[in-house]
């Protein structure tokens, strides 16, 4: 009898095995849509709640299988959906940075939805951006604008600093000013493996350079750059040499994260910061008021330029709910969409007929030159160059920032882009 | 026991599923690796053409970050190791000598190993900030400001520091071995060492010691297998950085499959790390085996 038992314990061991595999497509339900988004923190985390709850109400009956990955700026996330999708287990739709370079990386896996655009008003440089070989593959939800430089209003009012900042030089001087009185006058934060956040801020620079400009960054972004030879690379190096060696920058930006950069501002000690407008939402959160203890102007050298990003969801090509992922997508086009979810997250909506009163003071700014017609749109780090570029930069930069030699940095500089552009 | 025909039956029964989930979850998936490895697979989608020994080529001809990955990841194996056993053997004689107190430095030593990695990366990420990380706040507090370091945030110390988080995790484990290794030294042999007049030292370094091979073997070998896979901890710590100084090649090989979408240099890199570990790990058990064998011959 006891051998029998162990026999049978045993062959149930060996034939137990494949229980345990079987994919999740299987048994997807039919009125449900699983999505990946990594809105974890704060504002992020109630914005898409909202715009969920939205979907849903006008959409009785339906799911979502929700799965938030924190992390990395969304990398954590994409890696994971890179895995599923290329095992075949794709998720219906995935939160996806909006812009050529990000969106090419993942164009054989996402289904054209040109139709959604039919009715969507957008400028036609933000239509392009969502497309890969001359197909819509991604719905854009709120705008990341990028060439921000954030300062304390309490210090620079206190300390007169003139904002009008139509050079480097310019803001060096007021950095001077600001360091003077005791001021961290250039805050970073670029620490705990983000040093791709270097690769944003430098962007402003080249961006705002006398040689650089919109064509300049488009054309970097699109591998047809040299920049062993570009002035407008040796211009951000010095510049940034500039805030390097005059010790504007604060000593412990390797080792601080963005948001905890952004709390040095909040703490008084800091006066400018160079971030997206996502930092908008984390001084809201921790209490500070728009334009009055905080404001933006753009980067220098950068005023009527509008680097963006947007986050965006696409449908994936072996996506198990088609019919409801294109209702979600459908409903991300719509203004009640973008209403229910940029107000809380802190962002603004591309749609150029959505509504603005609930937005305040600062996103009305952003908005408005998002929609004047002479602003010139550009695709920022995060959405036009492939997705290495943000990583392989971010680690030449912190190099330079360790030694700022603009020789030795515009060697390091066009050989870490040879690498990404090979 | 008797090995009939039933019992061989039973064994085998019970061997079949550990055999299955090893040959499929190690050998089969490293089978696929390997051929991911041989292949030009750089987009998320199908993999590409086969493409030879040309990834490994490209690793080692044209990719400077990746031989650099390799040298900081022996050094950091080195260093892990070098520093462990020593710190181990020392506290395990301590806590032999039975000082005052030892259950309570015994519970010290041990606690880091209960630690998540990641609590632990974030709880030394926070004490190792230049300007409000503990470290430097209490040398600046006793007047030793001039001792404060840049730690994670500097070229040249990021990785000594990713060092110092490894050996405090992982110095308890060695502890524990050659604790227990010399708690089970005979209690004959030493009152033998004691008739002959040793002294105390003399009793570790001629009695003691000598004796731990078996746990030496053992610790060097898991330790080196920690450190030859080293992730979470450079990864949350500094992310391979500043500037590439503390990438190690688990973080590499990360980087280039899920950020840098190029699976095959990826699976290139992975191969290789299983290479370098057959030959690190397997060596020394094969060349400690030999002389054993060699030992019983004489």
């Amino acid at each position: 009898m006891k051998k029998l038992c162990v026999m049978v314990l045993a062959a149930f061991l060996c034939l137990s095995l494949p229980l345990f595999a079987g994919g999740s497509q299987e048994n997807a339900e039919a009125d449900e849509m699983v999505v990946y988004h990594w809105w974890t923190a704060g504002g992020e985390k109630e914005a898409i709640d909202a715009l969920f709850q939205a979907f849903l109400e006008a959409h009785p009956g339906l799911e979502i299988v929700e799965n938030p990955v924190s992390g990395g700026g969304g990398g954590v996330m994409r890696g994971q959906i890179k895995t599923m999708v290329m095992a075949g287990n794709s998720p219906d739709t995935f939160q996806l940075t909006y812009g050529t370079g990000m969106l090419a990386s993942f164009g054989e896996v996402l289904t054209p939805i040109d139709e959604l655009f039919e009715d969507f008003p957008l400028p036609e440089m933000v239509k392009m951006m969502g497309q890969v070989d001359g197909h819509q593959v991604s719905v854009p939800l709120n705008i990341m604008r990028n060439n921000c430089l954030w300062y304390n209003k309490k210090i620079v009012d206190k300390l007169a600093i003139n904002l009008d900042f139509g050079s480097f030089d310019e803001c060096l001087a007021a950095c001077e000013k600001a360091k003077q009185a005791g001021y961290a006058p250039f805050v970073i934060g670029a620490g705990a493996g983000q040093q791709f956040w270097l690769g944003q801020i430098t962007e402003q620079m080249i961006l705002g350079a006398p040689n650089g400009g919109p064509e300049y960054i488009t054309k970097l972004y699109n591998g047809e750059a040299d920049p062993a030879h570009d002035a407008a690379i040796r211009e951000m190096l010095e510049y940034l040499k500039a805030l390097i060696e005059n010790d504007y920058i604060n000593n412990d930006y390797s080792a601080l994260t963005w948001d905890q950069a952004a709390d040095v501002l909040m703490r008084d000690e800091g006066v400018f910061y160079s971030m997206g407008d996502w930092a908008k939402g984390h001084f809201t959160s921790a209490g500070w008021e728009p334009k009055v203890d905080f404001d933006y102007v753009p980067n220098p050298g950068t005023d009527g330029y509008f680097t963006l990003h947007f986050d965006g969801f696409s449908l994936c090509k072996d996506a198990p709910h088609q019919d409801i992922t294109m209702a979600w997508l459908k409903f991300l086009t719509s203004a009640e969409a973008e209403t229910a979810f940029c107000p809380i997250k802190g962002a603004t909506p591309p749609r150029l007929d959505a509504p603005t009163d609930m937005y305040d003071a600062i996103s009305l700014d952003i908005l408005a030159d998002f929609r004047d017609p002479d602003t010139k749109i550009v695709q920022s780090i995060f959405a036009q160059p492939p997705e290495e570029y943000l990583g392989v930069f971010g680690s030449m930069l912190s190099g330079f920032m360790e030694n700022p030699d603009v020789n030795q940095g515009i060697k390091d500089y066009a050989a870490a882009y040879a690498t990404v552009f090979k | 026991m008797i090995l009939n025909t039933r019992n061989k039956l039973y064994i085998s029964l019970f061997l079949i599923p550990a055999c299955l989930l090893v040959g499929l979850f190690v050998y089969v998936f490293l089978s696929w690796s390997i051929k991911v490895s041989l292949n030009d697979w750089s987009t998320i989608g199908r993999m590409g053409a086969f493409c030879g020994l040309s990834n490994y080529r490209e690793l080692f001809t044209n990719d400077p970050v990746f031989i650099r990955s390799i040298k900081q990841t022996l050094i950091l194996a080195v260093l892990f190791v070098s520093l462990t056993i020593p710190l181990g053997v020392i506290t395990a004689i301590l806590l032999d000598l039975g000082v005052k107190g030892q259950r309570v430095f015994r519970t010290i030593y041990l606690i880091p190993l209960s630690f998540s990695f990641v609590a632990s990366a974030i709880m030394w990420s926070w004490m190792f900030m230049p300007n409000q990380g503990v470290i430097n706040t209490v040398l600046r507090s006793m007047g030793m400001g001039f001792l404060a370091q840049p730690w994670l945030t500097s070229t040249k110390q990021a990785l000594p520091s990713i060092v110092l988080v490894y050996v405090w995790q992982f110095s308890g484990f060695a502890t524990l071995v050659y604790y227990s290794g010399i708690s089970s030294v005979p209690e004959t042999l030493l009152d033998a060492a004691e008739v002959d007049g040793v002294t105390l030292t003399q009793k570790y370094t001629l009695v003691v010691l000598p004796l731990q091979k078996p746990a030496t073997l053992t610790v060097l070998l898991l330790l080196l297998m920690y450190s030859l896979r080293v992730f979470d901890f450079v990864w949350l710590l500094t992310g391979g950085g500043p500037a590439y100084s503390s990438e190690v090649l688990a973080n590499y090989m990360y980087r280039v499959t899920f950020n840098y979408n190029r699976f095959g240099i990826g699976a290139a890199i992975s191969t290789f790390m299983f290479l370098l570990s057959v030959f690190i790990i397997v060596m020394p058990v094969l060349i400690s085996s030999i002389r054993r064998t060699r030992g019983n011959r004489i």
